[in-house]
């Protein structure tokens, strides 16, 4: 083991005290404007915990990366405060953050070896020598780049890239890593392959870790906690399970994953289920919050939550009769797009053998469980 | 069968690069041919006319044409002793055709180069031709200058019968040949050129330091500015490099004038309390210099600095390094290529001033182009500007290979 | 934009006074350039601030001497044909190497961007001799040829970089819709690098016009072009006609300068 790891679980071992000693950073009421007209960042208040993986996840635009970049020291939040471990860090210069960093792109130094990139953090830390050299050998064998040392960037591929950049921000044992869309110019495997890498390095170090993302998928993949930003708002803050089975609004249900979402107006509740009404009149039994009779509100629907009608479900559920438009063969699973509720769309998403029969323009006959369909009101 | 054999074996590597060069030859040629008549215009309008004049710094055509006749009899002339009567014979019949010819004068002078007095000793023969005796004529010739029995002046006729010589080249670098042909340095009254290179490549190194130091900094913030600032502040930067040259160094000339307006604000502010002599000094002709040169060192530092990422100060200083560290140890190593490209070209261009010295330059500022033309224009000595033009020309084509190795012909931007 | 959001205050203190710095060097670039214009403008004939009178004596002077005005018609001539003859081949040249198979890459653009980096008097001196065996010294053929050659490399440098944003699909585009190579030239390519083109040209007027070595040792008095006159008035007496010249000169520089920006902005609009 090294000294990285051994630290960490020092720090890892601290007994939690009260519970704002477990938040690394609290972002408190913060504002950023760049122009004085328009809020990039509206009223952000957020807790990152001690040695959790929290993803800012949102489309361009939507404030994440600002709010990163204000964590970083970077930018200067308009209004509100910013505590690094119970310390307003507003007015602090990055350098003396002691925050690990990896930048979209890496930012790895051109003109400088892989070692000494990866030593720079170290020079400025009083970390000389022996020690120094051990240190940044120890990083690179985390990353899996020992060898690698004498190397320019420009001589590495994207993925060693990516690795430099990780060891880089990693080597001085910083309190708190963030990561600004740290693999969005890696291959789709290459990008899987990292993920669960990154994931792995921070579980059994035990570090805090920020990180942006627009990619759904790797925030689901990597995340403890997600918060979902939009319009320089968080939306959603909760853990990618939660994230994905209880969207809070429709945002949210749009942005992570596929969802098929369905106007309808309130009609009443039924043995603690939500009965909506659908355009053509049909009941559908949900879950979710609920507002008064007749308001207008939206049902969402995963597309592989909505099956073949078996007759075999169990639970409270729905039957929904459906006019197939469309078939697409996507290997394991088939997509079918389908219309219903009068002329409503929606897609399903089969097993590959259950849809085998199906073509289009027939009629099919399929079920949902009430906890599947999810009222949103916003 | 055969057939089938040779089809399936894939072509080996040789055969494979040779079938490449075939089927890419009429591409490559067609290319070529677009860009033929540039390069052909180029060779005869400006590569031949230098090569020409180039090749004058070591033709030495005055002996071997005007003393035809003296240079083969010396031919059989072994260098010791003062040449036979048949030498001597030749000498006065060369010189009777070079006086129809009225090509005397121009033997006289290209022999004076090699020894001083030369040219009045061949004046004086020529001019007593006609009163020379019958009889033995080597006699006649020491009444007129015993130097004529020196087998030294001899040694000089005959070693300057052949087409090629070294004299102009090792003047310009202050060597000279003695009578038997040994090289060693001229007296210290006559080596002057040693200097006047040096000269040039110190004014030409003041220059480029001096760019350099007021080009960073400035092409750093216009860099840094917004952009609408930063137009403002290219186009004074680009105006000066547009305006001719001329044109320039006509304003310094005004500038610097003893009744100038540096010396009328000098001396309103009070700063000075008598009229400074700028014109026609060092410090004029570099300031001048420096003003002409300082966008060819600022725009391609610019352009480098443009390219440099915010992201890389943002990662220095988030792995902890202070502002000043953060900018000499990522910033500047990362400005260093179009440093190089700025300070080579204004080095290889300073090289070869000649207006600004003429015009704002005192005589000792006066640099290697300024003696070439002198050469030409007043001395009509093609030989000597020959030979300077070798060296400054060796002295350029050395640091633009440098910057051909170290920035490449296809990296030059305009503007 | 000057400073990034977390400088420091030692840090926004050493900016002001590199800006400070970079503000007066750009006034020492500038600033000669301001001297000229009022000095020509001045009824005085001795060259001091402030200007009591304004006139525009030394034009008319300048106007009504035939040899300014014969050195500035024969500068304008030189300059429209070697510009002419210049753009030309050096167009040619560009358009061959950028194409990808062409042969001595390096090599051949170290040759053609020689011209710009040569000390003058070596160019000025060598046409002088070699034009001298032609014939051609004290004609304005020989200013034109060797001019053109001085100006080739920064129609190549121009154009080369016009074709670096050229896409070569819209070649393969034109050639499959069944123009043939000639048309797709002309229809195409041709108008899509005319900007560049064009810029090209203005530099090669430019440093036709501005010229004074080379034409100083080709020209006779037939010849004389407008900077040759200006030199060996400075050298000879610097006069107020002098400041007019240079006035004039500049008023040419910078209108090209307008005009090259100009397309500049329309090739990125």
């Amino acid at each position: 083991m090294n000294t990285i790891s051994l630290e960490r679980r020092r720090l890892g071992d601290e007994p939690p005290t009260r519970s704002a000693a477990e938040d690394m950073v609290v972002f408190e009421r913060v504002q950023k404007t760049y122009d004085g007209r328009t809020l990039v960042v509206e009223d952000l208040n957020l807790a990152v915990r001690r040695g959790e993986f929290l993803t800012m996840l949102g489309p361009s635009g939507s404030g994440k990366t600002t709010t990163l970049m204000m964590l970083g020291g970077f930018e200067q939040p308009t209004s509100g405060r910013i505590l690094l471990e119970g310390q307003a860090v507003e007015r602090l210069p990055p350098e003396r953050r002691d925050i690990g960093f990896v930048f979209q792109n890496y930012a790895l130094f051109p003109h400088m070896t892989v070692r000494e990139n990866v030593g720079f953090p170290l020079r400025y830390r009083g970390v000389k020598g022996a020690e120094a050299a051990r240190r940044i050998e120890d990083a690179l064998e985390m990353v899996q780049l020992g060898g690698l040392g004498e190397r320019r960037p420009a001589q590495l591929s994207g993925g060693q890239q990516q690795r430099v950049a990780l060891a880089r921000a990693m080597v001085f044992n910083p309190k708190l890593i963030l990561m600004d869309e740290p693999l969005g110019a890696l291959d789709k495997q290459l990008r899987e392959h990292m993920q669960i890498e990154i994931k792995q390095i921070q579980q059994r170090l035990g570090i805090t870790m920020v990180y942006v993302t627009h990619d759904q998928s790797e925030a689901l993949t990597m995340s403890d906690r997600i918060a979902v930003f939009h319009q320089g708002r968080i939306q959603q803050l909760s853990d990618p399970v939660t994230l994905y089975e209880q969207p809070e609004n429709r945002f949210v249900a749009g942005f992570i994953g596929d969802n098929n979402t369905l106007a309808c107006e309130l009609a009443g509740t039924e043995n603690g289920l939500v009965v909506v009404r659908m355009q053509d009149g049909t009941r559908l039994l949900t879950t979710g919050p609920a507002g008064s009779p007749g308001e207008s509100m939206t049902v969402s629907l995963r597309p592989e939550r909505l099956g073949l009608d078996t007759g075999s479900r169990q639970g409270a559920h729905n039957r929904i009769t459906a006019r197939v438009l469309d078939k697409t063969f996507l290997g394991d699973r088939v997509r079918l797009a389908l219309e219903a509720f009068g002329d409503a769309r929606l897609v399903a998403s089969l097993p590959a053998a259950e849809g085998a029969a199906i073509v289009p323009g027939c009629t099919v006959a399929m079920a949902c469980a009430a906890a599947d369909c999810r009222t949103l009101t916003r | 069968m055969a057939q089938t054999m040779s089809l399936a074996t894939p072509l080996s590597r040789p055969d494979l690069r040779a079938a490449l060069r075939r089927a890419e030859r009429p591409n490559r040629l067609r290319a070529l041919a677009l860009a033929l008549p540039a390069l052909l215009f180029l060779i005869v309008t400006f590569g031949a006319p230098i090569g020409l004049f180039l090749t004058t710094a070591v033709r030495n055509p005055e002996v071997r044409h005007i003393l035809p006749q003296t240079v083969s009899t010396l031919d059989q002339w072994d260098g010791q002793g003062v040449p036979g009567e048949e030498a001597f014979a030749a000498l006065a019949a060369d010189l009777a055709r070079a006086k129809e010819n009225s090509t005397a004068a121009a033997l006289g002078k290209r022999l004076n180069y090699e020894s001083a007095g030369m040219r009045s000793r061949i004046m004086s023969v020529t001019r007593h031709l006609g009163s020379f005796a019958d009889g033995p004529l080597a006699p006649q010739f020491i009444a007129l200058d015993p130097a004529w029995a020196d087998t030294e002046l001899w040694a000089i006729i005959k070693r300057n019968g052949a087409p090629v010589t070294l004299y102009y080249l090792l003047t310009a670098v202050d060597l000279g040949q003695d009578a038997t042909g040994g090289i060693g340095r001229v007296a210290a009254d006559q080596a002057v050129f040693l200097d006047i290179l040096g000269r040039t490549l110190w004014i030409a190194g003041l220059v480029t330091v001096a760019t350099l130091l007021l080009g960073f900094p400035t092409a750093y913030v216009i860099s840094l500015a917004p952009a609408r600032v930063a137009g403002l502040m290219l186009l004074m930067v680009l105006l000066p490099l547009w305006t001719s040259l001329l044109v320039r160094t006509t304003a310094w000339v005004v500038l610097l004038q003893t009744d100038g307006v540096i010396n009328q604000v000098l001396l309103a502010l009070g700063l000075t309390t008598e009229k400074l002599q700028l014109m026609l000094t060092r410090f004029g002709t570099v300031t001048a210099m420096t003003h002409i040169q300082l966008p060819f060192t600022i725009l391609p530092i610019l352009s480098v600095m443009k390219s440099i990422s915010e992201g890389q100060m943002r990662a220095a200083r988030s792995l902890g390094a202070p502002p000043l560290a953060a900018f000499w140890r990522i910033y500047a190593p990362q400005t260093l290529p179009g440093v190089a490209a700025g300070c080579l070209m204004t080095f290889i261009l300073s090289l070869g001033y000649y207006i600004t010295p003429a015009l704002v330059g005192g005589p000792r500022d006066q640099m290697v182009s300024n003696f070439i033309a002198t050469y030409i224009n007043r001395d009509l000595n093609w030989g000597m500007a020959a030979a300077l033009a070798c060296l400054l020309l060796v002295m350029t084509l050395s640091i633009y290979l440098a910057f051909l190795r170290i920035v490449g012909a296809e990296r030059i931007k305009l503007g | 934009m000057w400073l990034p959001a977390y400088a420091t205050r030692s840090e926004r203190l050493g900016r002001l006074f590199v800006v400070l710095f970079a503000v007066a060097v750009l006034v020492f670039l500038i600033g000669p350039l301001f001297v000229v214009f009022p000095l020509s403008v001045s009824k005085d004939p001795f060259f001091t601030f402030p200007i009591k009178e304004y006139s525009w004596r030394w034009y008319a002077d300048f106007f009504e001497n035939t040899r300014w005005t014969k050195s500035l018609v024969n500068s304008l001539i030189a300059a429209v044909f070697s510009t002419a003859l210049a753009t030309l081949l050096g167009t040619l040249a560009a358009l061959g190497i950028s194409r990808p198979g062409f042969p001595w890459r390096k090599a051949v653009m170290a040759l053609m961007i020689s011209p710009m980096i040569m000390p003058v008097v070596i160019v000025a001196v060598g046409a002088y001799m070699f034009f001298g065996a032609l014939g051609l010294t004290d004609t304005r053929t020989g200013l034109v040829l060797a001019h053109a050659g001085l100006a080739i490399p920064f129609v190549v440098v121009t154009v080369l970089s016009a074709l670096s944003t050229y896409d070569a699909n819209l070649t393969r585009a034109g050639a499959s819709l069944g123009a043939g190579p000639v048309s797709v030239f002309f229809a195409v390519t041709l108008p899509l690098i005319l900007p560049g083109i064009v810029s090209g040209a203005l530099l090669a007027f430019a440093v036709s016009f501005d010229e004074v070595i080379v034409a100083l040792f080709l020209t006779g008095a037939d010849q004389r072009t407008l900077p040759v006159q200006m030199f060996s008035g400075i050298r000879d007496q610097i006069n107020p006609t002098i400041m007019a010249a240079a006035s004039l000169l500049t008023t040419v520089s910078i209108a090209l300068f307008v005009l090259l920006s100009l397309i500049r902005r329309v090739r990125r609009a």
